[in-house]
């Protein structure tokens, strides 16, 4: 992992600096040019999208890139998880579980904020099945 | 000013609570639920069939509220309001009952890109089952409907259906007007108003709207949820198939036939919500001894300092009309980037309540380019300091974001 703070112990506060700092600048935004992923996901309850694109060479995920409407939490958890799985096998990503990408922004969420975080883990684990 | 929040039990049991929701679901007052406990404890039975004392009284306090309701739109017959579940429910017995039998392949239905899902989605089926055209009634800038200008074939016209106020963006449609530019063109054209976001702050005359179609929802006019008013008139709704079938909507059932009942109870099947009619007759009483009159006044003076508010605010994007003319307490807002949901989750922590996200309204959403707003909505309960700490919450929201 590059370049993300990161903090081991929950903090109770929401929009701490870790997640304002990727509200600001997220990692790995944007869309990759003829990707050999591309998925799109949407949160129904609040209309937000996301669409995340991906290149894949020998069964390792070498580059990655999201887009997306969300709020706060969902924006750092998708420039969180995107650049905790970058460089992984997909072998391995396909194993991850959502508490894997809950635990990146390291705080507590009521059920309806865990929807906004978990979008873009649902988005890219769907198209891996 | 009478103090009407000392009216509503949940203020005083969350007294730190600033509900600024209403235009997703008013609060009780203490008559509307003890009318429905009162019925519960006293007179609860079933209704239409028992022959005891009990069954009897229940029957007629239930008719009642057809009465009530009846005047409380001024229409002129009691057998012209079905008790539904609610506006939807209502919206889909139209749609399917009644237009979903007459309406042919390349029949237009027109709506407006302000409605909410509920007077779509049931459009956007039978589009897909018969093939009826939609058309939207684009809306300006400023949130107003642009329908001057529409050129249809007015003779495919055949249902215009609309809604009385943008439950986004608060904007009281010119109903009258747009009835009568639709019935010029087009005197067969039937109309249905969705009353569910003005009825609770507007007197509705549907004699002098002329509208074929009325829907409307007791759970956003201080009634309880899960009962809602289909009024039509009476040619139509006889002319209505039932959405609902089974007891109580039958003249006689035998092997082989089924005979209907006459309207309303043809489209009133099954043990209806008793106790939920009964609270909306206690909400209609309620709302009639405060009086449409004061309910506009007080409601005008409090969207006039929202407005201010706005205006002063920097950072802060009002959506829709500026004006507290021809407009509702419902704000649609934007704070600089900041997302809807984290606008409300912050200002949830000082005990403001709000909507976020799309409310319900992905054709305005798209109309408007934005995927979601933060929204505050007033009543009859809200105060100045209500809208004083919905303030307080932007600047807390701005600080956090660092904006």
């Amino acid at each position: 992992m590059t370049n993300v703070k990161k903090l081991n112990n929950h903090d109770d506060s929401l929009y701490r600096e870790l997640v304002l700092d990727h509200w600001e600048n997220p990692l790995n935004y944007g869309k990759i040019k003829s990707p050999d992923i591309k998925s799109v996901g949407h949160n129904p309850v609040c209309g937000d999208q996301i669409e995340i694109t991906a290149v894949v060479k020998k069964g390792v995920l070498t580059d990655v890139a999201f887009e997306s409407t969300g709020c706060a939490i969902s924006k750092a958890s998708a420039s969180l998880f995107l650049e905790k799985i970058k460089g992984e096998k997909i072998k391995k990503i396909r194993s991850l579980k959502p508490k894997d990408a809950l635990e990146e922004l390291g705080i507590t969420l009521t059920p309806a904020r865990t929807k906004c975080a978990l979008l873009v883990f649902t988005t890219f684990q769907k198209h891996l099945k | 000013m009478i103090n009407i929040k000392s009216d509503f039990p949940i203020f005083k049991n969350n007294p730190d609570l600033c509900y600024l929701d209403s235009a997703a679901t008013t609060q009780k007052p203490n008559v509307v639920i003890d009318a429905v406990t009162d019925f519960y404890e006293k007179n609860y039975s079933s209704i239409h069939r028992g022959i005891y004392t009990l069954s009897q009284d229940a029957t007629e306090m239930y008719e009642n509220v057809r009465k009530k309701a009846v005047d409380f739109i001024s229409a002129s017959d009691s057998n012209e309001i079905i008790f539904t579940s609610g506006t939807t429910e209502a919206i889909n017995f139209a749609a399917i009952g009644y237009f979903g039998k007459h309406l042919k392949k390349g029949d237009i239905v027109v709506l407006s890109e302000m409605e909410h899902h509920s007077n779509i989605v049931p459009w956007l089926i039978l589009k897909q089952r018969i093939g009826i055209k939609l058309f939207f009634i684009p809306v300006t800038k400023d949130g107003n409907l642009d329908y001057k200008s529409i050129d249809l074939d007015f003779k495919k016209v055949k249902l215009v259906s609309l809604t009385h106020a943008s439950n986004v963006l608060g904007t009281v449609n010119p109903i009258s007007e747009i009835i009568l530019f639709f019935k010029k063109k087009n005197p067969n054209t039937k109309i249905l108003i969705d009353a569910a976001q003005s009825i609770p702050h507007l007197k509705i005359d549907v004699k002098k709207l002329n509208c074929d179609f009325l829907v409307f929802s007791s759970h956003k006019m201080l009634g309880p949820t899960g009962v809602g008013v289909l009024w039509a008139k009476k040619e139509l709704l006889s002319d209505m198939s039932p959405v609902i079938t089974g007891g109580h909507m039958i003249k006689t059932v035998s092997k082989e036939i089924v005979e209907l009942a006459d309207i309303p109870e043809k489209l009133e099947a099954g043990t209806k919500n008793i106790e939920g009619v009964i609270g909306l007759g206690a909400a209609i009483d309620y709302i009639e001894k405060i009086g449409f009159e004061k309910i506009k006044k007080d409601e005008k003076k409090l969207v006039e300092y929202t407005l201010k508010k706005f205006a002063k605010e920097e950072k802060v994007k009002l959506f829709g009309s500026h004006k507290s003319d021809q407009r509702l307490g419902v704000f649609s807002f934007a704070v600089g980037n900041i997302h809807s949901h984290d606008m409300a989750e912050i200002l949830n922590r000082s005990g403001v309540a709000v909507r976020s996200g799309h409310h319900c309204a992905q054709v305005l959403m798209k109309a408007l380019n934005i995927s979601s707003t933060t929204r505050a909505s007033i009543y009859i309960y809200n105060t100045t300091q209500d809208i004083d700490r919905l303030f307080a919450g932007i600047k807390e929201v701005k600080k956090v974001f660092r904006i």
